[in-house]
């Protein structure tokens, strides 16, 4: 099993004390990075939820630089003790609440004669009290501020300091004197006690502002306070809390001053002696850093610029085009040495005093939020199987290759020649991106967004892999393709340079390259597309479009119903369908005679066509009411079909047809939830491509509706399922349950050489293996028929036990325990599959026109069906 | 083309490369003392290390470039783990110095992990990882072997293995015997050092040396020595190699894997080269006498885009693994090619056979001023030329129509699109379709069975036969029917009897159509019919398969029916539309054909007895619309008839429409034929026919007919439409 495409840059990362590692918060683990050449060197893995912090324990001699200990807190509610340099973990804490946010100020402000103490060290932990029940009003106060005792591994007690209604990120001082949250329009400053102890009271002060504030920066010598707020202002609180944390302290420089004195800029009763505002950020203000000798103050928004403030004058110098919103800086034990996470998931490093980039981390580019009507259905995911890439849009006007079994980035294809800037209004979305079979093409599909109504723009483009440079060049350039009509889905011939395009508006085209074959080590030369053929199917707009395995059959949804094609000659073969909602993805399923279809919306359904009957095979859909029947289609031959009422049971899923339904309405244990709706909306749908002899079996993802997220504690968040089906069997083959599903992808990679040496689980190399990349782009990639497998009832039970460590749960998770069945048995009760004795138009007999409605021909057909079954039974 | 050999070869041998365990770094060392790390996937330079040794020290210093040059001999980057996991911080770049230093790298963190000062004075030669004891085994000119813990740099002991100055050395992938390269190639035992075999080896320094994995052989190439020497480890006497592959130019560096080789104990051996001139040679062989005799297969560099007078380095195959075999013989080739400044990385299929030739490219390469750069890009433009297509792409598409599906035009492309195994499948499932074609077929079996066909084929009448037996009738003119009479009756008895005979034959074999011969046949009759009586034999029978002829034909009605339903749609069409288009006339020819697809198969349908005529006239109207539509794209109606003979005499014919495949909806017409012999003839027949019609959307009620209407409707329809 392979992961990768974490997040480096969802907290501040940390710095060694040597200042030559860097340890980058990566999801459920903490990766370790040489600064030297920024790969990667170790890892700290342990936690169960994403690490939200850590805290790095400074050095406080010079020898003890080598001493590499860090603190880490995560959302499992546990923070752990490590040494990094071996990795080891040497410490567990449990605190039971998720930790979204810790500092250590005794950590920071401790020096070298009180170590021979060992005093007590005292966290603050901004948590999540998850008492609070979600949703129930707003006024939930969800987050709050508490102390803990790190020494005793126990909360200090009635220790919480403050409630938020969101848990809010704690800033802490460089000296750990102060350490203060932003919420709102606010900012709560405590004083940490000098004599740290369980009971000490930790004074507190607030600062207003009156908009929203996002960062907060203390000095690290002086009671100077820094604050950014959403509209680019940099307020700067000099002199903060001498009324409140003046007693004893040596650091009020004598200019203890009269209350009604004038304050300028100061709000209020705010305890502060003056407020400065500074103001070039045109947007919101992320980062805020005052330098380590308090000189300057650096400061960075979703322009991604830096900008370096001198703190005494007030002037600027930039460092721009970043190229991306900055998220966090962190400056190293190095003077000269600092990093700056950045909103596409690059961690710089950057040379101080010069702002130069020595060395960038890059990860998997993150999902970037397009506008909503240009969304679409499609995740903009694509993958090319044989080499392990997958290609993913990012928010500069890119198609970012990145290598899954190498977890690196491999290229970026700048498919819109403009320049991005972050914080522009976005223009121009490629919707869609789509890699052929052997990784040689690429076509992208873009939307000049219109502006005010007007020049709204398609535009489809093909792509061509150079041989050597590994980079994609433009082939050719078609502007409106459908007229004014958006591409839905672009698909490429198997084996041949042709591709479809099918459109919105009515029509699909077929696109051949002109060359025809290309040479393997020739570049292509003069290598356009034209359009070979157009078709429609009764001007309906057409939702998706696929090629069979070996490219005879072209197969175009047309709404509800799919139109398969012989794309060579343009000719109608047959249409199949229908389904209640469009079908928005469609695949056939490696080289067996199925198609996959999945439609979305309010009725979501996925639905197995057999091609040689030309009717569906079966079906998943959700389940209405408890007694209504939807009749969707009606196959031409139902006898055909096969169905396992147990796993209808399980799955809780209704088959659309007729007969199926009134078998598991007798079964079905599962009515009682009535509220049960949309059970199921198929959002991506993959196929396996192995040519081994059982591999006709395919995967879909499938979101889990809203109510059966709440309704059960036991999901942990998990929106989604993978479901690994055998397109013959509707039972699934496993079964997934994953996080973040949405906007997520699937598919079946070939597992390359390289990578089967280091997969090896159970001796046998794996055929190919699944890649799952959720919403935020991390992905998973293991081997579906692995050693797992081979326990088929107690994988059916429960579903994969160790796929993702907090515990997978299938859908006994979702829907209980179910009775146990076993194997033989379960063969039993297939429904006699064998055809009625009477040929199917002889079921009614009369004319179409005359017979009652089809809703009400249901029991008539359901008692024929049932009579059969009984006497079979005898 | 001439080719400075000397500067390549200079350039290739004194260039260190190694690839990292998974493949994904490339180190490469020129001679000038640094060391690039290039990112194989990304192809570009992840980290440059240089002046290693002086980099320690303080914490925060940064490595300055030293101006001392390390001299580096060898180099091998090493996995420590026993499994090829890609973990981190787990493999180690190992080099050995001229001054007989040897350092470990840790290439991720960026720093000197340990050296070893002075550990083989004069020079190391060689450095091996050992997988078994997980430990580095270094040799080197002072004919010693070292071994070290990789963790710690620490020395884990050492042994003599020869007098002289070893060469080369290497460990097998099991770790358990070790190979040295002095002036005899000496096989030792990893634990106890006790030497297992000598061979003659070669006279020269060893340049690379490799156990196979399964440790049967050791393969190793020496300096000026234009082969590759594969050596058998049995323990036995034989000193001589075992095998000797010949390359053109000496080889700097070899690797082998072996294959899985069904039936064999012995792998299949492939083993791969790369020459001074930066030539890759692979080799393949079941066995080693297979291996022997077999021919190398080389991968190339082309240097047709280079530039003619190019004084520096000319671009070779810098680096080479084999990644393992993915057919039989064919392997995957890891490759590193291009210049050692801007080495380009690719994985190759090689097949036993064929050369692989790659292209260079011309990055990296310093171009002298008088190359203009224009020049190239230009070049380099034409290749990319992007093709841009606006709004009227479609105009030159091939195929901006699309067609629907013909079956019949399946039936003659039969062939054609045979290959179309997936389309063909589904269209031979789709259950009526199957069920038209049985009909067809059984059709002719049944008529042959009721001899109505002649058994032997019933093709045409000679012409010469024509102008004698038919007296000069031109069958095809159209003649009124007065003449007709007058002709017929100016016949004698048996001539019209013989020209009835002949009639009918051509009718029967369809020489001539129905149109023509009917009026004939009938004239004949009507006006010689008590002599026809008279000669009628019971041998001839011809008046009998006259009337079984007409029978027959009486069946096929499914056309005409077919034709009434287009027709009344398109009436219906045309009432709504006002169009006065007639398209119907476009399925002509093809419905001539057809004629004869009876579908007799039928006849035992169920009758769903009459209908209201008001609601059947309101549900065809309903649907006629959509069904139009249907039939002109996408042929997807599909008319099957019910026919049946009630025993009043009136025969009904059910038109079951399906509209979909998967949905079928019932939509009878019944039309009713009151039968009765002798009343009506054919030509009083097509007016009423054409009167109904033209009323529009309706119920086809025929009031009576005579089954001679049957066989000759068609025809008549035909005539209706083609005015």
């Amino acid at each position: 099993m392979i992961r990768g495409g974490r997040s480096y840059v969802l907290s501040p990362p940390a710095f060694s004390n040597d200042a030559k590692r860097l340890l980058v918060c990566t999801s459920n683990s903490v990766t370790i990075f040489s600064t030297a050449t920024g790969l990667p060197v170790a890892s700290l893995d342990g936690h169960a939820a994403l690490v939200t912090a850590v805290i790095v324990v400074p050095a406080s001699t010079p020898a003890s630089k080598i001493i590499c200990y860090c603190w880490t807190a995560s959302l499992d509610g546990i923070i752990r003790y490590w040494d990094f340099s071996v990795p080891e973990l040497i410490k567990i804490i449990n605190v039971n609440l998720p930790i979204i946010s810790m500092v250590i100020p005794t950590l920071l402000s401790q020096t070298a004669e009180t170590n021979e103490k060992s005093p007590k060290t005292f966290a603050y932990l901004s948590v999540e009290n998850t008492k609070e029940p979600e949703k129930e009003s707003s006024k939930a106060l969800r987050g709050q501020i508490k102390k803990f005792n790190l020494t005793n591994s126990r909360m200090a007690g009635g220790m919480t300091l403050t409630e938020t209604k969101q848990p809010e990120i704690i800033t802490v001082s460089s000296s750990g004197k102060y350490f203060g949250i932003r919420f709102k329009r606010k900012l709560q400053i405590w004083k940490v006690p000098t004599a740290e102890t369980e009971r000490a009271m930790v004074k507190k002060i607030t600062l207003h502002h009156t908009k929203n504030m996002n960062v907060l920066a203390f000095h690290p010598t002086q009671r100077i306070v820094a604050a950014g707020d959403v509209t680019g202002r940099i307020l700067i609180w000099r002199g903060f809390g001498d009324r409140t944390f003046a007693d004893g302290d040596g650091l009020v420089n004598g200019k203890l001053m009269n209350n009604e004195e004038e304050r300028p800029g100061v709000r209020g009763d705010d305890d502060a002696d003056s407020c400065t505002t500074w103001h070039w950020h045109s947007a919101e203000v992320n980062v805020l850093f005052f330098s380590s000798d308090g000189a300057y103050l650096y400061s960075g928004g979703k322009e991604g610029v830096l900008v370096v403030w001198q703190l005494d004058t007030g002037r600027k110098k930039f460092l721009p085009r970043i190229g991306s919103p900055l998220l966090w800086l962190t400056d190293s034990p190095d003077p000269s040495l600092s990093s700056i996470s950045c909103a596409d998931n690059q961690i710089h490093l950057l040379k101080m005093p010069s702002m130069e980039i020595l060395k960038s981390i890059s990860g998997i580019k993150l999902p970037c939020s397009f506008p909503e009507m240009c969304n679409g259905l499609q995740s903009g995911i694509a993958f090319d199987c044989n080499a392990g890439l997958v290609a993913l849009r990012t928010e500069n006007y890119c198609i970012q290759l990145y290598s899954l079994f190498d977890d690196r980035g491999v290229s970026e294809v700048v498919i819109c020649e403009r320049n991005h800037q972050p914080g522009d209004e976005v223009t121009v979305v490629v919707t869609l991106a789509v890699l052929s079979l052997d990784g040689s093409m690429m076509s992208t599909a873009e939307v000049k967004l219109p502006e005010e109504g007007l020049g709204g723009l398609v535009c489809l483009k093909f792509w061509a892999l150079g041989s050597q440079n590994k980079e994609f060049s433009l082939s050719t350039i078609i502007y409106e393709p459908h007229r004014d009509a958006g591409i839905s889905a672009i698909a490429f011939h198997p084996t041949r340079p042709m591709a479809v395009s099918s459109s919105n508006g009515g029509d699909f085209k077929v696109w051949v390259c002109n060359n025809g074959i290309q040479q393997m080590d020739q570049p292509l030369s003069n290598s356009g597309w034209t359009c070979h053929a157009v078709g429609s199917y009764k001007k309906k707009p057409m939702t998706a479009a696929t090629f069979s395995s070996d490219g005879s059959v072209l197969a175009v949804a047309a709404e509800t119903v799919i139109t398969l094609w012989d794309a060579d000659k343009n000719i109608l073969v047959a249409v199949i369908g229908e389904t209640l909602m469009p079908v928005v993805n469609l695949s056939f399923v490696g080289t067996s005679e199925y198609l996959v279809s999945a439609s979305r919306g309010s009725k979501p359904q996925l639905s197995i066509w057999s091609m040689s009957k030309l009717c569906v095979s079966w079906s998943y859909m959700l389940h209405v009411e408890v007694l209504g029947y939807t009749v969707t289609t009606a196959s031409t031959k139902p006898t055909s079909v096969v169905f396992n009422d147990a796993a209808m049971l399980k799955c809780n899923a209704y088959f659309l047809e007729l007969t199926l339904q009134f078998y598991s309405l007798h079964k079905s244990l599962k009515l009682q939830c009535p509220n049960l709706s949309n059970l199921i909306s198929a959002s991506a749908i993959s196929y396996s491509i192995a040519s081994a002899a059982d591999m006709s079996s395919f995967a879909a993802l499938a979101l889990l509706p809203e109510s059966s997220k709440c309704n059960e504690i036991s999901l942990k968040g998990r929106d989604g399922v993978i479901l690994l089906f055998n397109a013959s069997d509707p039972v699934p083959i496993f079964t997934w349950s994953v996080n973040k599903a949405k906007g997520g992808a699937l598919a079946f990679i070939q597992a390359n050489q390289s990578s089967i040496d280091e997969n090896e689980l159970d001796g046998k190399p794996p055929q190919s293996l699944l890649a799952y990349i959720n919403g935020d782009h991390e992905y998973l990639l293991f081997d579906p028929q692995g050693k797992e497998a081979k326990e088929h009832s107690a994988i059916r039970q429960e579903g994969l036990g160790d796929l993702e460590e907090a515990g997978k749960f299938g859908y006994a998770s979702i829907y209980g325990e179910l009775p146990q069945f076993d194997p033989k048995r379960k063969q039993a009760s297939w429904v006699p599959s064998a055809p009625l004795e009477r040929a199917w138009e002889t079921v009614f007999s009369g004319s179409s026109h005359n017979l009652p409605p089809l809703t009400k021909l249901c029991s008539v057909f359901l008692e024929s069906l049932l009579e059969k079954r009984t006497a079979n039974v005898d | 083309m001439i080719r400075n050999w000397s500067m390549v070869s200079m350039n290739i041998r004194d260039l260190l490369t190694s690839f990292s365990p998974s493949l994904d770094y490339l180190a490469i060392s020129s001679g000038d003392g640094r060391i690039k790390i290039w990112d194989t996937i990304k192809g570009q330079v992840q980290t440059e290390f240089a002046d290693i040794t002086s980099s320690e020290g303080n914490l925060y210093a940064k490595p300055e470039r030293g101006h001392l040059s390390v001299d580096y001999k060898c180099m091998k980057w090493l996995s420590l783990d026993k499994k090829k996991k890609r973990k981190l911080g787990s493999s180690l770049l190992v080099l050995g110095t001229g001054s007989g230093d040897v350092l470990a790298l840790d290439v991720s963190a960026g720093q000197l992990k340990w050296s070893v000062s002075d550990c083989h004075p004069g020079g190391v030669s060689a450095v091996s990882f050992s997988a078994l004891d997980l430990c580095i085994y270094t040799s080197g000119a002072d004919g010693m072997i070292c071994k070290t813990d990789p963790q710690t740099g620490n020395s884990l002991g050492k042994f003599r293995a020869s007098t002289k100055a070893i060469s080369c050395m290497s460990v097998s992938s099991d770790g358990k015997i070790l190979a040295t390269a002095a002036a005899q190639l000496k096989i030792f035992n990893c634990s106890d050092h006790k030497k297992l075999q000598k061979f003659s080896g070669h006279p020269g320094a060893v340049r690379s040396m490799v156990f196979t994995d399964d440790g049967k052989y050791v393969l190793s190439s020496a300096v000026g020595e234009r082969y590759v020497a594969l050596w058998k480890i049995d323990g036995g006497k034989r000193q001589s190699a075992s095998c000797v592959l010949a390359m053109e130019h000496p080889a700097v560096f070899i690797d082998c894997r072996c294959f899985e080789n069904e039936g064999v104990d012995d792998g299949g051996l492939y083993v791969l080269a790369i020459s001074e001139t930066g030539v890759c040679y692979t080799w393949c062989g079941k066995k080693v006498e297979e291996l022997r005799n077999s021919k190398p297969t080389k991968v190339l560099l082309s240097y047709e885009e280079f530039p003619k007078k190019h004084k520096g380095a000319l671009p070779s195959v810098l680096a080479a693994k084999l990644q393992g075999t993915a057919k039989p013989t064919a392997a995957n080739v890891f490759i590193a090619y291009g210049l050692p400044v801007k080495p380009l990385f690719q994985k190759i299929l090689v097949h036993p056979g064929t050369d692989v030739k790659l292209n260079s490219s011309q990055d990296g390469v310093l171009l002298p001023l008088s190359q203009s750069l224009g020049n190239s890009k230009k070049g380099r433009d034409v290749q990319n030329r992007v093709t841009a297509l606006d709004r009227s792409n479609v105009e030159d598409a091939l195929l901006p129509i699309p067609k629907v599906y013909d079956l019949h035009e399946k039936m003659r492309n039969r062939n054609l699109i045979d290959h179309d195994e997936v389309m063909e499948e589904s269209v031979e499932n789709k259950d009526v379709m199957v069920e038209v074609d049985a009909v067809t077929t059984g059709m002719e079996k049944q008529l042959r069975q009721l001899n109505i066909l002649a058994n032997k084929d019933d093709g045409k009448l000679s012409p010469t036969l024509d102008s004698a037996t038919l007296k000069g009738i031109d069958l095809e003119a159209n003649i009124p029917q007065k003449k007709m009479r007058a002709a017929v009756l100016s016949m004698e008895p048996s001539n019209a009897y013989k020209l009835l005979e002949v009639l009918v034959a051509m009718w029967q074999s369809r020489s001539y159509s129905g149109k023509c011969v009917l009026p004939w046949i009938y004239c004949i009759l009507i006006n010689h019919g008590q002599y026809i009586v008279a000669q009628e034999k019971p041998e001839s029978q011809m008046l009998n398969s006259l009337l079984k002829i007409t029978k027959s034909r009486a069946v096929a009605v499914q056309p005409l029916l077919q034709l009434a339903g287009r027709f009344q749609l398109v009436t219906a069409q045309i009432d709504k539309v006002a169009l006065s288009k007639n398209p119907i006339s476009l399925h002509n020819d093809q419905m001539d054909d057809n004629e004869d697809d009876d579908d007799d198969d039928d006849v035992d349908e169920h009758h769903y007895g009459e209908e209201d005529d008001g609601s059947q006239t309101a549900q065809w109207l309903h649907y006629s619309d959509e069904n139009l539509l249907l039939w002109e794209e996408a042929q997807l109606v599909i008319c099957t008839l019910m026919f049946k003979e009630s025993p009043n005499g009136v025969f009904t014919i059910c038109l079951n429409f399906q509209v979909d495949p998967k949905w079928t909806f019932h939509i009878t017409i019944c039309l009713n034929f009151q039968v009765d012999y002798k009343k009506l003839f054919p030509s009083e027949y097509s007016s009423l026919l054409h009167r109904e019609a033209s009323f529009g959307a309706g119920l086809y009620r025929f009031g009576s007919a005579h089954p001679e209407f049957f066989g000759a409707c068609p025809e008549l329809i035909f005539n209706l439409f083609r005015e």
